[in-house]
């Protein structure tokens, strides 16, 4: 399908400014090449990520969801990123249960001086979400 | 059960003649044969109204919550020095503890607002199931006897063992015995199943994942968006629901099935460490759907990973509102692995 060939994955990353958001500045300074299928959302952290946006961004049409923050113990609230590792573990797994594929919402952590992280971060996900093909479920024809 | 009702009923008018409660919310009779209604009663010979028994299916924390938020409401506009407080005593079984402890939990009102009437419960009758052992015919007639409910129907009078109608979630419920109680109705009811938990669960997590979709595609494409459910749920207070915010609008109100989906997946997950699986909004809901397949995950992944059982203690606080530098990190995605475990 002509149609499929030219499809490319789009990902929503969801990253906090301190770290995840600095982290892939400095990937851009040192010029790292990554994919570009990644749309940015920055946030003041990943405790103020409503786990709604991550279902929201799905129903939006992307393909896959990234939400990446400061390391455990990083947090520039101290422990934001503590009560969001447990509200997405929850979601994941809840997701995952009602039949979204595991790979379409993806956690991690990158900090500010892992530019190099992030572009890997990027590749990773970008080659899952490639595998899986474009996302049709929950997704809202428009 | 006559017992309990008959203690329940002493306590409530005792708790009223010495003016500790303003009102007492419990249930009475159902206007149709085989049904229980909640009640609210402020005089003491009202007790008399008062019934404990297998139709007694709703959760009255939700009413809790009502009557007290109202009132507080309704003293914003009241100078602060002659503001009065309102007790509000209720007739609690297992679950409606624990909504209650969860209303205490999340501070919307104080253990001083309370008074608790705890009945030991040994479950209810669901009445799709009664409704389906009488072939979908209208009940004319029915009285409990024990363990049996009696109805007529047009068809003529059948017999039908409570324990063959018990609601699911009773059938395996973990505490049927008030978690909290200032008086208590009757001695601690034996234990259900608690064992048999997780057993659909787990039976669906088993399921191919496309099987899965599937059937909550077939679920959801059930409601109609009523919101009966999350009337009937004691842990949907917000005066605003996401479901009404307009700015930003969380879900959308089309026919394309998936704002449905989206308006189900947000309810339930917002439901971690806040659903006590009393079957409200099961029991409530006009079409049927099975929601309680999907609630049930939320409360054995909790469980799992947080070792949090809604409302089954006071002190322990619900699972999202505190976090340990340990928790279960599984499922971070690691590059250098390529990957995560779950
Ligand atoms: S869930 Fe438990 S406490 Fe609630 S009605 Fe059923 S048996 Fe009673
Ligand atoms: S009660 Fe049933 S039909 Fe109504 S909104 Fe809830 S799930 Fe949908
Ligand atoms: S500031 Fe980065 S996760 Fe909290």
């Amino acid at each position: 399908m002509s149609e499929n060939e030219a499809w490319e994955p789009k990902i929503v990353a969801i990253v906090c400014n301190w770290c995840t958001y600095a982290g892939a500045d400095l990937a851009g300074i040192s010029r790292i090449q990554y994919p570009p299928n990644v749309r940015i959302i920055r946030t003041p952290c990943t405790g103020r990520i409503n786990p709604f946006y991550i279902v929201k961004a799905l129903q939006q049409g992307a393909d896959g969801v990234l939400v990446s923050g400061c390391h455990p113990g990083e947090c520039h609230y101290l422990t934001g990123n503590l009560s969001a590792r447990r509200k997405f573990a929850m979601l994941k797994r809840f997701l995952n249960y009602l039949g979204l594929e595991a790979d379409r919402t993806i956690f991690t952590w990158v900090s500010a001086s892992e530019g190099e992280r992030f572009a890997n971060v990027i590749r990773g996900v970008t080659e899952k979400v490639r595998k899986l093909g474009p996302a049709t479920k929950l997704v809202k024809s428009l | 059960m006559e017992n309990i009702e008959k203690k329940m009923r002493e306590e409530a008018r005792r708790l009223l003649e010495e003016k500790r409660v303003d009102v007492l919310i419990g249930y009475e009779a159902g206007t149709l044969p085989l049904t229980a209604t909640p009640c609210f009663i402020t005089a003491p010979e009202e007790a008399e109204r008062l019934v404990w028994n297998r139709f007694c299916n709703h959760n009255l924390a939700k009413y809790v919550h009502d009557v007290i938020s109202q009132h507080r409401n309704s003293q914003k506009r009241v100078k602060p020095e002659d503001r009065k407080k309102k007790v509000v005593g209720v007739v609690a079984r297992g679950c409606t503890t624990r909504s209650i402890v969860i209303h205490l939990q999340e501070r919307q009102y104080g253990r001083d607002e309370v008074v608790i009437i705890g009945v030991p419960c040994t479950g209810y009758a669901d009445r799709r199931k009664v409704s389906q052992a009488l072939g979908g015919e209208a009940v004319l007639e029915g009285a409990l006897e024990g363990d049996v409910i009696r109805a007529v129907t047009e068809g003529g009078e059948k017999k039908i063992a409570v324990a063959d109608v018990l609601a699911d979630n009773c059938r395996t419920c973990r505490f049927n015995n008030p978690i909290i109680s200032d008086v208590m109705a009757g001695e601690a009811a034996p234990p259900m199943n608690p064992e048999a938990e997780y057993d659909e669960v787990t039976a669906f997590e088993n399921l191919p994942i496309e099987e899965r979709w599937a059937y909550f595609v077939k679920e959801m494409g059930k409601c109609i968006r009523c919101y009966a459910c999350r009337q009937a749920c004691p842990s949907c207070y917000c005066p605003v629901c996401f479901v009404e915010q307009s700015r930003p609008a969380w879900v959308g109100i089309s026919d394309d099935p998936s704002d449905t989906q989206v308006f189900q997946i947000m309810r339930l997950y917002h439901m971690v460490g806040r659903c006590v699986d009393c079957g409200s909004c099961v029991s409530v809901c006009p079409m049927g759907v099975d929601l309680r397949k999907f609630l049930k995950k939320l409360d054995k992944d909790a469980f799992e990973l947080f070792q949090n059982r809604a409302g089954s203690s006071l002190e322990d606080l619900p699972p999202l509102s505190r976090h340990r530098e340990n928790d279960n990190e599984d499922f971070i995605y690691h590059p250098e692995i390529g990957g995560h475990n779950t």
